[in-house]
């Protein structure tokens, strides 16, 4: 006599994802937007530095020093006018009355987060170009010198998000700070044009809006513009669906180190 | 050359670092918040229309 024993399929274990609450569930939609943009930036950063490295040509005064001008304004204008421009947007639009939600201040949290890096990059990589074309990696250069005071400012702002309190007062009290913050986003733009310094007027945004770069060398500087564009568009939705995981768990966060300590206990006892 | 493969690498590498630790930091968020939620006791369906 044989006995069978009933054979059930074993159920498939569910993804953190599908445990999240119905307000967390991303859209399939808004998933492949951000995985889409997440490949199309490393492509494009791909082809830039192939065509900055490889195919441009060295230039007549600057020599190879030049690939570093298709990286350099790039990861500045994120910085500056993308994410420090959109912080002070995204902060101007909390403070009014009539926009205000939690949305624009998770936002403003998210652009400034990823402007930090590209403000450090952005002086990094002019302090590399700056060596061997001034004969020093730092000056007291007004544009240079404006750079790091924003670096500064929104790491501040960056320290203030950290500050306990209420949702809604952290981000009233954060969005004064970016928009005080944002005020030096123009002082450094123009600081080429009102002082004398020694870093180079606009070559692409100038005055008279005549790009004085040509040929394969603008093609691939457009080219690092839009490559790095897309990296700050992705970075940005991650950060911002970050922002978002963090306030849902923000006003129980007695719940979540309960939790962790219970695992801690529950690990320890294996 | 130096300089720019210098620039490039730092650049790129600080980017491709944070673009990482962005990604691990959305899913930690994501398993913790998954976590607490499947912890939380169910709603009493008694008290719901009070």
């Amino acid at each position: 006599m044989t006995t069978t024993v009933p054979v059930t399929a074993a159920e498939p274990a569910a993804t953190p994802a599908a445990l999240l609450p119905p307000g967390l569930v991303q859209s399939r939609r808004m998933v492949w937007t951000t995985r889409i943009i997440g490949m199309a930036a490393a492509v494009t950063v791909a082809l830039t530095v192939w065509l900055g490295l490889w195919v441009t040509p060295p230039d007549k005064v600057q020599g190879d020093l030049v690939r570093l001008v298709y990286l350099h304004p790039g990861v500045a204008w994120v910085a500056l006018y993308l994410a420090f421009g959109l912080a002070a947007v995204a902060s101007l639009l909390y403070l009014w009355p009539r926009t205000r939600s939690l949305f624009w201040d998770r936002l403003a949290a998210a652009a400034v987060e990823v402007g930090v890096v590209f403000n450090v990059c952005t002086l990094i990589s002019g302090s590399i170009w700056g060596r061997p074309t001034w004969g020093v990696w730092w000056a007291w250069d007004a544009r240079l010198t404006l750079t790091a005071v924003l670096l500064i400012l929104f790491l501040g702002y960056l320290t203030l998000r950290r500050v306990p309190a209420e949702p809604d007062v952290r981000a009233k009290r954060c969005a004064y700070a970016a928009l005080f913050a944002a005020v030096d986003v123009p002082l450094v733009h123009f600081s080429v044009v009102w002082w004398k310094t020694l870093h180079q007027g606009a070559t692409v945004l100038n005055a008279n809006l005549s790009p004085e770069i040509h040929g394969s060398m603008a093609w691939t500087l457009l080219l690092g513009f839009v490559a790095l564009t897309l990296v700050f568009v992705w970075m940005l939705l991650v950060r911002y669906r970050i922002g978002a995981l963090e306030d849902h768990l923000g006003s129980g966060e007695l719940e979540v180190a309960l939790l962790e300590r219970r695992n801690e206990g529950a690990e320890a006892a294996r | 050359m130096k300089y720019v493969d210098a620039g490039y690498g730092i650049v790129l590498g600080i980017l491709f670092l944070y673009g990482v630790q962005l990604v691990w930091r959305r899913r930690r968020w994501t398993r913790l918040v998954a976590r607490v939620e499947a912890s939380r006791p169910p709603a009493d369906p008694g008290t719901a229309d009070r």
